[in-house]
């Protein structure tokens, strides 16, 4: 392996690894806030990523507004996933398998429903600095993939800067942690899950509208994007936005890597199995403790 | 002695509901058209699969979305050692089942050590791996290609060449696994796995070996998955990596939530659902996998006992004439 | 008579919290030894390291000569020992007396393939299963609940349920945990009778509670206090002990 190849495989598993972890911060937004996975995220981003491209190339709008009208529909869906699903499941006590039941149907919704409407094609969409490229020794990385790492590390902050300093970013993190103790201090549990949602639809529109420049639309995209962004969630602990970064980073370079030393064909096989792997042996994360036994 | 005289009569009345389904059953395929035949054929071959998906689900409270990989094991096995090697169909079919049992237990000794999300989204995970693999894998599956040729399975000089003939040969295998099934729930086995279910502590006090049942459960499945694969390779003869995609598994999974997954009979009703629909929405173009997904999800929020759960309330209530079933006073 | 079970210098702790305190006692065969302490002295601690719920931080547990502190659940009950626990823990949704065959589990050897293959060997322990059930069901007075899941029975029988349910795994050693909370003074006295008749049969019992009048069919008694034993002896000895007086009167 050359080193022009290894630099230029290490810069597309950075970027990849940025798509996942804004992907896992999503998920981890709505974890830390609600206690439940949403398996809906990716299939989120692909919702942002479709109206992004539909304002943009069909309409004819300017890319920023495109943009814009991506990660507010991604925020418009998260907010209509705690309504439409989220809610009459948990009126209903159904058990934590519906709800992943039922947030999975909801990503296979949104998947058919892209296939419907936009059928297999794969549609391009023009990223922040066109297609210009800047040179790393020797090898080249998109302007627009410098733009998403930037950005993705601005919300990160901004995320922090919302649970700590901010009175709704507290509110929602007491009606997760305790629900019942936030009920009695005023705090409307259920208003929090749908701002959770909105916020993670939030953030997963803008993955979607990030990631669409660099790898193409396309319905099916959804799933993947989710299960790599869980995992990128899981190593960063779960609830913690920097640790979905991280996580996220870790698993684009180890597949890219996996991509140079075996086969491209093999890079979902790998990730995959890492996914599994990571379940299995640190289900706390990279950083976490090991919870409590018995009772 | 009233009670002993009205169970009797119950047996004499579910005995000839038995007869009246069965006559029914033998008679279908002689007054419909050779595509609803095809429709019924694949519900047959679609109700083995669903079988081991809703029993993971209803009894072990395992999500199995892994179930398209095993059916793909199943139908490759049996195209590749028929066409390839030459093997006799029953080994081939044998072989598969064989394969995928091996495959589920290396993963399920790990795998099933996770409960909840972690485990839905690993089988998941496995059903998208089992796909890559079949495309990948094309030395075995023809990869997009796919493999043809594969001979029709044929017993005593009969050959299963038609709908109509097939359908003779999926629904008894079908109705004999319905009452293999049955026959596990109702077994101490079966006890034990709703025991482990409701309490696992009290389980594990028990005795119940809780992680090594999952397990087996899970290679039950696997096998039974592989079996119905095998049935659709040699009824359609010709099969690609399309046949075992995610939208596979999603099916599989849906057949199990829309029948109910506490109740065995019920998967037909969810099998019938999944081959029916698509076959007369198909003039709408791609409408039916949102369909699907949508059912889905209202299933699983407004009718979580399933077809069957809510056919068994309704009989519970008729039969009771509004009397409820309650529990003796005293104690 | 012979230790049926040691507990040899069990501590453990809770993260920093240093829950038992190097606890040592035996329960010898035949007996119905007692363990009373205060709320929060280690008792379901202990319970969950003797059947194997927890590993002891440091220890040992001794069941039958064999050391079992690293042994799993399922390997405890095979060899004779079963629990019930401060909460009921019954099976919900199964009947009373699906709850009892799943009791005699361990007596069972038919497994999945057998199950599933319909062998007529799986009909025959079924039958021998439902059969210890039923006579279970009479001697603990469940006749009238025999049909009815048990989760939808009151606590008092949901007890009785847990208890029988322990019973037709016909241990060699059977631990209660609080087996008299949320009883009635009836339903305690009734209890009391079908302990005293299971330890003729010649059960051994290890009981853990807080209720003194329980400890009346006890023959040896260990009071824990902040996971230490502060005192053995006798029912009558115990209440004479100063120290248990202040531990249990004294708060
Ligand atoms: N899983 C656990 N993690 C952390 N602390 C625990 C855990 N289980 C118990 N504890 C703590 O250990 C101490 C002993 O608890 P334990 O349940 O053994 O007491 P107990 O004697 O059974 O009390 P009670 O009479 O209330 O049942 C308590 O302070 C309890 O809070
Ligand atoms: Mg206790």
């Amino acid at each position: 392996m050359t080193f022009t190849l290894l630099i230029q495989s290490i810069l597309a598993g950075l970027t990849n690894g940025f798509v996942y972890g804004l992907i896992g911060l999503g998920i981890a937004v709505a974890f830390r806030g609600a206690r439940i996975i949403n398996a809906m995220q990716g299939d989120v981003a692909l919702i942002g990523a479709v109206m992004a491209y539909s304002a943009s190339v069909s309409f004819g709008l300017p890319m920023p507004v495109g943009f814009v009208i991506g990660v507010v529909a991604g925020g418009l869906t998260g907010f209509l996933v705690d309504r439409l699903m989220i809610r009459p499941t948990l009126k209903r006590r159904g058990s934590e398998d519906s709800l992943l039941l039922v947030t999975l149907g909801g990503a296979f919704a949104v998947s058919a429903a892209v296939l419907l409407y936009f059928g297999r094609d794969s549609y391009p969409i023009p990223g922040i600095g066109g297609n210009d490229i800047v040179d790393v020794f020797d090898a080249s990385m998109r302007v627009h993939a410098i733009w998403l790492i930037v950005i993705s590390l601005a919300v990160v902050a901004a995320l922090r800067w919302f649970y700590a300093k901010t009175l709704v970013g507290q509110a929602l993190l007491a009606a997760s942690i305790d629900p019942e103790g936030a009920l009695t201090l005023g705090i409307n549990v259920g208003r929090m899950r749908a701002l959770t949602f909105g916020l993670g639809g939030l953030v997963g529109g803008l993955a979607g509208v990030l990631v669409a420049p660099l790898i193409n639309i396309q319905y099916e995209m959804g799933l993947l994007l989710t299960l790599k962004g869980f995992a990128a969630a899981i190593l960063g602990g779960l609830s913690s936005p920097f640790g979905a970064i991280f996580g996220g980073v870790l698993l684009g370079l180890v597949e890219s890597l996996a991509v140079v030393t075996i086969s491209s064909g093999y890079k979902d096989v790998v990730s995959m199995t890492l996914l599994i792997a990571i379940m299995i042996v640190l289900p706390q994360g990279l950083f976490g403790r090991r919870g409590r036994l018995g009772g | 002695m009233t009670a002993l005289a009205r169970s009797a009569t119950a047996h004499l009345w579910t005995g000839m509901l038995m007869v009246a389904v069965l006559l029914v059953w033998v008679a279908l395929p002689w007054f419909l058209s050779r595509s609803a035949i095809d429709i019924l054929v694949f519900t047959g071959i679609y109700t083995i699969a669903g079988l081991g998906v809703s029993f993971l689900l209803g009894q072990c409270g395992i999500v199995s979305l892994a179930q398209s990989g095993f059916y793909g094991i199943g139908a490759y096995a049996t195209a590749y050692g028929t066409t390839v090697l030459g093997l006799p169909i029953p080994v081939c079919i044998v072989l598969g089942m064989l394969v995928s049992a091996v495959i589920a237990a290396a993963v399920g000794v790990p795998v099933l050590r996770l409960s909840g999300h972690f485990l839905a989204l690993a089988t998941l995970a496995l059903a998208i791996i089992a796909h890559v693999l079949f495309l990948e894998l094309e030395w075995i599956t023809g990869g997009t290609l796919g493999i043809g040729g594969i001979p029709r399975i044929s017993l005593f000089g009969f050959t299963f060449a038609t709908p109509f003939r097939f359908y003779y040969l999926v629904w008894p295998s079908a109705f004999a696994l319905l009452l293999a099934y049955s026959l596990l729930l109702r077994s101490r086995t079966g006890i034990a796995l709703r025991a482990m279910r409701d309490a696992p502590a009290a389980a594990a006090v028990a005795g119940i070996p809780i992680a090594s049942l999952k397990v087996r459960i899970f290679v039950l499945s696997a096998a039974v998955g592989a079996f119905a694969g095998s049935l659709f390779a040699h009824y359609v003869s010709f099969i690609s990596v399309d046949s075992f995609a995610i939208d596979r598994a999603i099916g599989f999974l849906l057949i199990a939530v829309l029948g109910g997954v506490r109740s065995i009979p019920g998967t037909i009703a969810g099998a019938l659902f999944v081959t029916a629909a698509p076959n007369y929405l198909s003039r709408l173009g791609d409408i039916h996998p949102l369909l699907f997904a949508l059912a889905l999800i209202v299933a699983v929020i407004f009718l979580p006992g399933g077809f069957g759960g809510f056919m068994a309330n309704l009989g519970a209530k008729l039969s009771s004439g509004g009397r409820r079933p309650s529990a003796p006073a005293g104690g | 008579m012979s230790a049926l079970l040691e507990v040899r210098e069990v501590s453990h702790r809770f993260g920093g919290l240093h829950v038992l305190k190097g606890v040592s006692f035996t329960v010898e065969a035949g007996s119905v030894t007692g363990l009373i302490g205060p709320n929060g002295a280690g008792k379901s601690t202990l319970f969950n390291i003797i059947s194997g719920f927890l590993t002891p931080s440091v220890g040992r547990i001794v069941l039958l000569g064999e050391d079992a502190t690293r042994l799993g659940i399922q390997h405890r009950s095979r060899m004779g020992l079963q629990r019930t626990f401060q909460t009921p823990q019954v099976f919900r949704d199964l009947t009373v007396r699906e709850n009892l065959v799943a009791g005699c589990h361990r007596h069972g050897r038919t497994g999945v393939l057998e199950a599933f293959l319909g062998l007529p060997q799986v009909r025959r322990e079924m039958r021998d299963a439902a059969i210890v059930a039923d006579a279970a069901i009479e001697r603990f007075d469940l006749g009238p609940y025999r049909d009815v899941p048990a989760g939808e029975l009151p606590a008092g029988r949901q007890r009785m349920v847990e208890l029988a349910r322990a019973v037709v795994a016909e241990p060699k050693l059977l631990c209660l945990d609080e087996p008299s909370s949320g009883l009635s003074t009836a339903e305690v006295q009734i209890l009391m009778q079908v302990l005293r008749r299971l330890n003729e049969e010649g059960m051994t019992i290890l009981l853990v509670s807080h209720d003194m009048e329980l400890m009346e069919i006890t023959s040896k008694m260990h009071a824990l206090c902040f996971g230490e034993i502060i005192a053995s002896g006798s029912l009558d000895a115990m209440r004479a002990s100063p120290r248990v007086r202040e531990a249990y009167l004294g708060t």
